[in-house]
């Protein structure tokens, strides 16, 4: 009995360190910082040996009083779910405006907190807070604007916002594609399907905004729910970052020059450091003679002689060919995955719109009362509609 | 000042260090735009605005790990944001030609209108 007890026991506390150990292995102080990119091995390690760690902190765990004053967190996570839950559209009196203040006040204070904390010098970049608000305040009200169009249009907001924050975290091609395939395409389609699916608006009604768009619902639980996520989810990422190795500093993403030969002889033969008839000396793998330690390289003449010459300072990894390398030599098979998940999605978009929908008997209904009604009070709307756009001009 | 603020923003420093704070600040946006497209996607009625809040929570999952990549100077952070937008992409096909569908069965976008389907 008390043997199938403690088999059924629910948190197995041993067992789960063990797996979370075994997957983790703690990182060992005689790891250095390993060339990064040559063994197209990603080293996360570059512990240095005695990395320090907060003192009244568990093992693993620093605490978060390190990055943020937790009641200053805390504080600000329920001014935003009373914001946020004052700012969701409803009907009759709607303190939209004070909703919003107050969630943008919370946001502000979560800002505040964190820099607070921070050295001058551990500040990010003032480019940070404009994209960070800009990014945040338009996910706001695309989630509490009342009509569709907008709330899209304030997405495509968050969506140049979130680019910014990219480029600030030197990832341009990430940034640029992002627009392009978000603003430009996804964005796209959702104005489409808003406009293909918006109800025609009846006739003599003022109220253009169909009644779920104008009642949000549950917004006080789904917001205090929301909130009380970000709570516990700031909290374990703000403990976890604290004992992060530091990152390293001995990674050169220079290194996979390297394997880019054509790239460096351009660059060199551009500096005007390559005389008439010179070449780099490519290696028998491909590899380019290169010497990124000392920023050297190796180019032969015509007739065979050798010299060493340097590397134009600006000769750089760009972020695109780094990633590119990333995502073909690291991650063919996922590459793969999702050509199949987007043919996937283009035959379902296919066989969904080929599809013959059998109306709801109601919904035909409610079809013919409004286009009978439209068929009626059509002249009338119309000579009032024109006389309305004469008088304007 | 604005000229060196550019400067600062065009050269983006890849490979020198970020701090933990700053990676700090990253993250609480990550996590707060998280939160909005959450409590959007639990409160807001309309099919078409709910998506758009999960397209808003794939952006806060992309924010962290682009902010990650650069603290570790890894640039397999920022493929997984590629396979995101691949996936988001993927989603927003198949999930708004299931809105028009339902859309034309019902002449109407509210997720209420089909509670019926929950079993």
């Amino acid at each position: 009995m008390s043997s199938s007890l403690s088999l059924r026991s629910p948190f197995p506390v041993g067992l789960v360190e063990g797996l979370v150990n075994a997957h983790y292995p703690p990182i060992l102080p005689g790891r250095v910082p390993g060339s990064f990119g040559m063994s197209c091995l990603p080293t996360i390690v570059g512990a240095s040996p005695g990395r320090p760690r907060g003192p009244a902190s568990g093992p693993g765990l620093t605490a978060l009083d390190q990055i943020i004053n937790p009641s200053i967190l805390y504080g600000a996570c329920v001014l935003g779910a009373l914001g946020l839950a004052l700012a969701m559209p409803r009907k009759g009196k709607n303190p939209q405006l004070i909703g919003a203040l107050v969630t943008a006040l919370a946001i502000g204070l979560g800002l505040i907190g964190l820099a607070a904390k921070a050295g001058a010098a551990q500040l990010p970049n003032a480019f940070f807070y404009i994209f960070a608000i800009v990014a945040l305040g338009a996910s706001l009200r695309v989630v509490t604007h009342p009509k569709p169009v907008y709330a899209a249009l304030y997405f495509i907001m968050t969506i140049l916002a979130t680019a910014g924050l990219f480029l600030l975290l030197s990832a341009e091609f990430m940034a640029f594609s992002l627009i392009i395939v978000y603003a430009g395409a996804i964005l796209i389609t959702y104005l489409f399907v808003i406009m293909l699916a918006s109800q025609a608006p009846e006739e003599g009604a003022d109220q253009v905004l169909a009644g779920y768009d104008i009642e949000s619902r549950e917004p006080i639980v789904a917001a205090v729910v929301g909130f009380v996520i970000l709570a516990a989810l700031s909290t374990m990422m703000f403990r976890g970052i604290g004992s992060l190795p530091p990152p390293a500093t001995g990674i050169n993403p220079d290194l996979r020059l390297v394997q880019l030969p054509r790239k460096v002889e351009m660059a060199l033969r551009e500096a005007g450091t390559l005389k008439q008839g010179e070449k780099l000396v490519v290696r028998d793998n491909g590899d380019a003679a290169v010497e990124m330690g000392a920023r050297t390289a190796v180019v032969r003449d015509g007739a065979g002689a050798e010299r060493t010459v340097e590397l134009p300072k600006d000769l750089n990894l760009a972020n695109v060919e780094g990633l590119g390398f990333n995502l073909l030599s690291e991650h063919p098979g996922a590459i793969e995955i999702a050509g199949v998940i987007l043919l996937m999605a283009m035959l379902g978009a296919v066989v969904l719109s080929r599809k013959q929908v059998q109306i709801d008997e109601d919904a035909k209904l409610r079809q013919v009362r409004r286009l009978s009604a439209n068929a009626t009070g059509g002249g009338v709307a119309g000579d009032a509609g024109a006389a309305g756009t004469g008088g304007s001009r | 000042m604005i000229e060196t603020m550019m400067t600062t923003l065009a050269q983006a420093s890849f490979p020198s260090v970020m701090s933990v704070p700053t990676l700090a600040h990253y993250l609480f946006v990550s996590g707060a735009m998280f939160a909005i497209g959450l409590i959007g996607f639990l409160t807001r009625r309309n099919l078409i605005v709910m998506f758009l809040c999960t397209e808003m929570m794939f952006q806060a999952a992309g924010i962290a790990l682009v902010a990650f990549a650069r603290y570790h100077l890894n640039f397999t952070g920022q493929s997984f944001v590629v396979f995101i937008i691949t996936v988001a992409a993927a989603e927003a096909a198949m999930a708004l030609a299931l809105v028009v569908l339902l859309f034309r069965r019902r002449e109407s976008l509210d997720a209420d209108e089909w509670s019926e389907m929950n079993g």
